[in-house]
Order: C-alpha cells, then structure tokens, then sequence
C-alpha cells in the first residue's frame, strides 16, 4: 500500500479524487489537506510516498510547496503528481521531477496511468539510494518526453515508444495502443535517445529494439524489421548490419 | 441584427456650408471694405456717407455670397474632383461671366453712383465699374473655387476617418462571429446534453466524454483569434471529436485519417471540418445499422490541398426526410467561410459517389504555415 495525500483547494475536487482512489487497490489516503502551508506541514508529519497535488490552491503554488519540502535535506520528498485545470505548468512540473501531470477533469483510466507511473518511480527510488539515482540522472539520453496531444499532456516514458516515423516536420511516435504526432525533427529525437534500445532503420523511422521480433529480407530483396505485434517497417540497407548484431546478441 | 445607419450618408455636403454662412462671410468683408475706404475718403478729406458705403459693399458682397452659394450647391462636387486644367478651362470664362453678372445687378441697384462724375448711361456705368473691380470679383471667385476644394478635401479625411472606424467595428465583429463559429453552440450544448444523458446510464462514459469534451475547449482556447491553422491542429481537434462521436456509436464506425506527410503544416480556416464531419454522422451514419464507414483525407494536388470527407449512410436522396435547421446550416457556413478566405481560389462539393456513399470535397491554395507551431516538446530524466 502506498500512502498517499491529496491537497486542492476545492472540496468537490478532493471528493472525486478521493472516491476514485478509493477504487485503487495499491494506495492508501492518509490525509487531505486544502491550502499550501497545511499541504506542507501535512505531508511533513505523514511522510507519504506519494503526493497528489493541485498548482494553484491558495497561499503558495504548488512548485513552492515542493521547494519548501525539499529544502529540508533530511526528508524523503513524496513523489509528486500535479493536477491541474489549467496547463501552463507542465514543463516546470517535469523539471521538478513529476511522476505526471493531469489535466482536470481527468477520467480514472488517465488516473491509473499516472498512478502506475507514480508507482515505477516509488520502486525505482527504493531500489537505487538517492546518490546513485542522482548520478543516473546524468544519462545524456532521455527517460520520458513531455508533450501535448490532443488537448492533453503526455510525460511519455521513452519505453512504451514502439517506433517512430518521420512525416516531414513531423514524427509520429507510436505506442501500444496510441500513436501521437509531434513537431519536431526526427534527428533531434534520434539524439535524445539511448542508442542501446533505439535504433535508426530507416531514414523516416527509429524502432525500439526491445519491440522488434525479427529482421527479413523480402523476395524483393527488400529488407523490413517485423515488431512483435506485426508491424513491418521497411530498412535501409545500411543498417542491416547493426540490427543483425543487435539480434545476435541477445 | 439591428444596426443604426450612419447619419452622414456618402459625401453629402458638410453642415456649415449653408446660405447664411455664405451672407454672413460677404457681409463681413463687406463691412472691413467699407470702413476702409470711408477711412481712406476721410483722409483725402473728402466727405461721404458711411451708410452708402456700407450699402454698396453690402450690396456687392451678399451679391458674391448668393452667387458663390449659387456655384456650390450646383457645382461643388465636380469642384471637388475636377482637375485643375479643367477648371481653368471651364471656369475661366465661367468667373468672368458671374462678376459681369454681379456688377450689373450692382449697378442697377445704384444708379447714383459712381460719385462725383457726370451722369453716365447703364451700360457705360457697368462698364466703368467693371473696370475697376473685374479682378476683384475674379480674385473672390478664385477664392471660393479653392475654399471649396479644401472643403472637399476636408470631407474625404473625415470619411476616410469614418470608414476606418467602420472597418474596425466590422472586424470585431467578424472576429465574434468567427469565435461562435470555433465553438458552435449547436455543438457545444448537443455535447453537455449527451453529458447530462450518460450521468444516469454510464458514469464512465459521461466522465471520458467530459475529459474530451474539456481537451476539445482548451484547444479551442488555445487557438484564440487565429483564421488559418495548420492542418495538423485541426486534425487533432477533428481526432477528438470523432473519438467523443465513436463512443456514441458504440465503434459501429470504421474511422480512417490519413493526412499525406508534407500537409500537416499547411493552414487551413479553423473548424472547416467538423461540420462537414458532424452532418456525416447526423445525417449519414446515424442511419447505418450496421458499420459505417467514416474517412478523412488530405491529399496535395500541385499547388493546391484537397480535403475530403466520406461516409456511408442514405446518400443524397432528397425525398429523405432531414432535418430542415442542421444539415444546410453546417454546410453553408464552411462555404461561406471559404469564400471569406479564399474568394474564388477554393471549391466545395458534396455529392453521392457510389450508393449510399457521400462524398464532401474541399479544394484551396496551399499555403504552409511559415511560423511552426509553438510544440511544448522537451526530453528529461
């Protein structure tokens, strides 16, 4: 059970969140709290795991809420959920670590994936000591992308990307269930990524290796990469050899 | 909507140049002349009367303000826009005529006069006073020709100014319009009511369709004033409401984008189609009981984008009942608003292309956005 505090500022907000994490098996609420300072002291003498928290309740925002918990070089920071109604916020809550962002109102399926978000951060904090996250955290390659999406904000774990295809200024990254289209150049993408889990197939398109069932050569003499759920995307010749490694490898 | 005619309507001409005005200037001068030449008699120490003065002055004077009053009312708006060889060349011979006029009403108005000289007959005493005030009455009229032309530049600086106001209210006001059309009412309250139906049915489904319902308001917040977006912004608002539209129709519906890679930068005016995509749904696919079939495509033709939109239903067939208000009503905006941008330069089309299939066809310029999008795109730990 993860013990777990909700501040906002508004008592029908708290009262849905409340009844949808009540529905929740892995959290437990331990406490509820309706302005900034009462948020801080709350969450000081509770140490909860994980914190569910409004930007903009009254008093202190919510990024002053977490500089005054971390300030304090004894106390284990909860991991933070922002919520919000309005969106201006989302980079400085990436910055400031969120496990996510949601938008209010959020149904609960956007719920649980944040919570399982939340969840992988609690576990990863548990197994690495601070120090050596922090020095995890000096990885050149990213670990999630913060985007918009059709009216929402993503912080999109970089391995749930299946593969990626460049449509012009474009690319389109393509999870399980969900494909998203982003202006930005397919280099700039490329760079960010640890080139040990994504691999550049094609000219318009990156896969991630740990998606990829097999690499054949058509009749054609074409070569494509087949993902685990099916999909073809074509290769570039050049690359044959890097993917061919990769496969032998593992 | 009620809207109050402007008072001042075309070039009418202004308030101040009336009659009166015109007596009231020539009797002014008339006066400054006559106390002048009653001082400049006195001096040579002669005597006269200063009311004959002022009668004779006031005679000529209010003479030249009737007919000055006379040329402008007749002739003050070709004064305005005639060139200047033209006004020469008709006028020239026009100002003599008019201070022949002139004198020889003067004279008959006086026929004791000129002062100490012998009795003269009329038209020898027309002509003595012609020559001595013919460039006098030449120099008046000259005046009152330019006076009228800066009147006449005068009012079409006020109009120019009065347009402009106009233009301004105009462009607010198509601003509202074009914030009622990013958002139509029809739209918004069909969705809060189907809102409203799901609360007591599928508290889920009433909560994810509020979800997209608040996705689809902050992009149509985000977009503020913008006419042309990229398509790609569109197809994102589109997305949503087709995925708000297959939850109604429980998935029945086969849905297919597809926006060619080089278009998703191109603009195009904003909400061109989701009415087009709405009246599908009411009017086609609401009938299928079966799947439906739903496409979207966006195809460059040289230098031009065609968007189209297909859809399975009833087809075209006019002796279905429809619904009289939706169905032209969505349709006429998006060709109104076509025209708006684009003139001529676009085409619009719906027809039936195979039984029961309708086809919706937009052609425009293509036009890429050349300021990308401010994307949040960022990379972290």
């Amino acid at each position: 059970m993860i013990p777990t505090i909700l501040a906002d500022d508004e008592i029908l907000a708290r009262q849905k969140l409340r009844h949808m994490l009540l529905e929740e098996a892995e959290i437990e609420l331990v406490g509820e709290s309706g302005t900034a300072s009462e948020t801080v002291n709350l969450v000081r003498r509770e140490k909860p795991d994980l914190l569910f928290l409004d930007i903009r309740m009254h008093g202190k925002d919510a990024f002053e809420v977490v500089d005054e918990l971390s300030s304090d070089p004894g106390f284990r920071m909860p991991t933070v959920i922002f919520t919000t109604a309005h969106d201006s916020y989302a980079l400085r809550a990436f910055e400031v670590h969120a496990a996510d962002y949601l938008l209010k109102p959020f149904t609960s399926e956007r719920l649980k994936i944040a919570i399982q978000k939340a969840l992988l951060q609690i576990q990863s904090r548990q197994s690495f000591p601070p120090a050596l996250h922090a020095q995890g955290s000096a990885n050149p390659y990213a670990n999630r992308i913060v985007f918009k999406s059709r009216g929402r904000i993503l912080f999109l774990p970089v391995s749930s990307i299946r593969w990626i295809g460049a449509e012009e200024n474009y690319v389109r990254i393509c999870t399980e269930s969900e494909s998203y289209l982003l202006r930005e150049p397919i280099g700039r993408l490329e760079e960010k990524l640890d080139p040990q889990t994504f691999l550049r197939v094609h000219r318009s398109s990156i896969v991630n290796l740990q998606f990829v069932k097999e690499v054949r050569t058509e009749n054609t003499g074409e070569s494509v990469v087949i993902l685990l759920n099916g999909q073809r995307l074509s290769m570039s010749r050049s690359y044959r050899s890097r993917i061919n490694d990769w496969l032998t490898h593992c | 909507m009620h809207r109050p005619e402007p008072a001042n309507r075309g070039s009418t001409l202004p308030s101040f140049m009336r009659l009166p005005a015109f007596l009231v200037a020539g009797a002014l001068l008339a006066a400054v002349f006559a106390l002048q030449e009653w001082v400049e008699v006195r001096q040579m120490s002669r005597h006269i009367s200063f009311t004959l003065l002022l009668a004779a002055w006031g005679v000529q004077y209010l003479l030249w303000g009737v007919i000055c009053w006379g040329v402008w009312r007749l002739l003050g708006k070709k004064l305005q826009t005639i060139s200047l060889f033209w006004a020469l060349a008709a006028l020239l011979p026009l100002s003599f005529l008019l201070s022949l006029l002139e004198e020889m009403i003067w004279v008959l108005c006086f026929p004791n006069l000129p002062l100490w000289m012998p009795h003269m007959r009329y038209w020898s005493r027309v002509l003595f006073q012609l020559r001595a005030e013919l460039v006098d009455g030449l120099v008046i009229f000259w005046c009152a020709f330019f006076l009228f032309r800066g009147v006449g530049y005068y009012q079409r600086f006020r109009e120019k100014e009065a347009a402009a106001a106009k233009l301004e209210v105009q462009l607010a006001q198509a601003r509202l319009h074009a914030m009622r059309t990013n958002l139509n009412p029809h739209f918004l309250f069909n969705t809060l009511n189907s809102i409203s139906s799901l609360m007591h049915s599928d508290v889920a489904a009433a909560d994810l369709m509020l979800e997209q319902f608040s996705n689809l308001l902050r992009i149509c917040l985000e977009r503020g004033e913008a006419q042309l977006i990229p398509l790609h912004d569109e197809m994102e608002f589109n997305e949503i409401y087709m995925a708000m539209q297959d939850r109604r129709f429980g998935g029945r519906i086969c849905q297919d984008i597809h926006v060619e890679p080089e278009l998703h930068d191109a603009l195009v005016p904003t909400m061109i189609l989701q009415p087009i995509l709405e009246n599908a749904y009411r009017h086609g696919l609401s009938h299928v009981h079966d799947t439906g079939l739903l496409k979207v495509e966006a195809r460059r033709e040289e230098a031009r984008i065609r968007l189209e939109v297909l859809n399975s239903g009833i087809g075209l067939n006019p002796q279905t009942p429809r619904d009289s208000d939706g169905h032209h009503f969505g349709l006429t905006n998006v060709q109104d608003r076509l025209r708006l941008h684009y003139g001529d330069d676009q085409s619009f089309s719906i027809c039936e292309v195979a039984p029961a299939k309708v086809l919706v066809s937009i052609t425009l310029p293509l036009q890429l956005c050349e300021v990308p999008p401010q994307f949040l795109t960022e990379y972290g730990a």
